[in-house]
């Protein structure tokens, strides 16, 4: 519990970073603003292009359900640090997500962590390193 | 005994110092993998996009132009469609933005220079030797087709063919629009490599007046392209229908018709 609670804050500072990431799926869909973490398990996790696709189990006050969550790019996910088969059919993970404005199940990927406690987040990619990089609030960077 | 080679080597000198009075500024290399620059010091803040305009810039568009712009703004609905999002490749100008931060290579020939942008594998020839395409052999694309040659050091591209550019990021434009563009490499105080750009589109139909913009690229360090691709959506669903009918006992010959038909009864 306590470590599920370390990487909550740990993705709530990388949220931070990746205020702007949106800018394939306008802020009229997904709230940048007030990002939220879930957990759950994962019933598919695609990492393609343009966006990933990744369908978790989720348990809430509305009960148990499987929801639809959209990512960024495979290129991206893999700059950012993510390697394959880092997410599997049936792991635990923790995503931190833009939710949708219209209040419906699903939002927006900001970064997660995985069940081996890996954590990646998208905050746009740094130019000496091509990898990822915190950023100002606001920075944009397209999924 | 190496005497005997002075008089041939001093020549030679002097042939290849005579070469080099005549020879042309040198022409740069732009090959290698590039992303947008960032100055040495701290950080502006940054724009959006990372493209080639601030927030708020305004451009001289034509009533044609802005009513064509305002009729294509109402197709995008409440989520501010992107072509990008449907895997479709971002065209000129637009790909010369690095949206969203993605890197670009250059590829250089003494004929040729090639650039691809990772988004979408998306590509552009800029042909400089004698080898074109006829004038009537050149398909209309989004990236339409590039001439290239050398002003001094610097290369400047010509494009036209270009297909209708509406939904171009930064700056839409019609079909008979033409693009300049200038290509040259510098460095900056901190000694990085920095490969500057301008570019001019010209189109009477959107533009009262050319528009200029500018931008810089850096070398992305021990840079590499990702393979970009979408999903080869229709044809994995096409499959998809076929395996349904040998299942069912019957022929496979499902049509991308009926996977078109398919989609649409979805939505």
């Amino acid at each position: 519990m306590k470590n599920l609670m370390r990487s909550g804050i740990f993705l709530a500072v990388l949220a931070l970073g990746s205020a702007g990431a949106y800018a394939h799926h306008s802020a009229a869909q997904f709230d940048f603003t007030h990002q939220i973490t879930i957990q759950g398990t994962v019933k598919s996790f695609h990492v393609t292009n343009p966006h990933t696709a990744a369908v978790i189990e989720v348990t809430d006050a509305k009960g148990t359900r499987d929801v639809e969550y959209e990512g960024h790019s495979a290129s991206n996910f893999y700059r950012a640090g993510y390697t394959k088969d880092a997410v599997k059919f049936g792991d635990h993970v923790s995503i931190l997500i833009a939710p949708r404005r219209d209040g419906k199940d699903g939002g927006f990927i900001s970064a997660f962590t995985t069940a081996s406690g890996q954590t990646i987040g998208f905050g746009g990619l740094s130019p000496s390193t091509g990898k990822a990089e915190e950023k100002a609030p606001g920075a944009a960077t397209k999924p | 005994m190496a005497h005997k080679y002075a008089f041939p080597l001093a020549l030679a000198a002097l042939v290849c110092t005579a070469a080099w009075a005549a020879e042309p500024p040198a022409r740069p290399d732009f090959t290698g993998i590039w992303t947008s620059y960032v100055p040495p010091g701290p950080r502006p803040p940054r724009t959006a996009g990372g493209g080639f305009r601030g927030p708020g810039a305004t451009l001289p568009y034509t009533p044609e132009g802005k009513s064509r712009l305002e009729d294509y703004r109402k197709l995008l609905g409440p989520e501010n469609a992107n072509p990008a999002a449907y895997c479709v490749d971002y065209g000129m100008p637009s790909m010369m933005e690095n949206a969203g931060g993605y890197p670009i290579e250059f590829i250089q020939k003494p004929d040729q220079l090639t650039i691809i942008y990772e988004v979408e594998g998306e590509m552009r020839r800029v042909y400089m030797g004698d080898r074109k395409i006829p004038p009537e052999k050149r398909i209309p694309t989004r990236q339409g087709y590039s001439v290239g040659h050398w002003e001094g050091s610097t290369l400047v591209a010509e494009t036209t063919d270009l297909e209708d550019g509406i939904d171009q990021s930064s700056h839409p434009h019609g079909e008979d629009a033409k693009i300049v563009e200038r290509f040259s490499l510098g460095t900056d105080e901190k000694g990085t490599k920095v490969l500057s750009y301008e570019m001019t589109l010209t189109d009477p139909a959107f533009y009262t007046e050319p528009v200029k913009t500018q931008k810089k690229w850096m070398p992305l360090v021990n840079g590499y392209i990702i393979t970009y691709r979408c999903p080869d959506e229709f044809w994995l669903a096409l499959l998809d229908a076929r395996r349904a009918q040998l299942k069912a006992g019957k022929p496979a010959d499902a049509k991308m018709s009926d996977v078109y038909k398919a989609y649409e009864a979805k939505e």
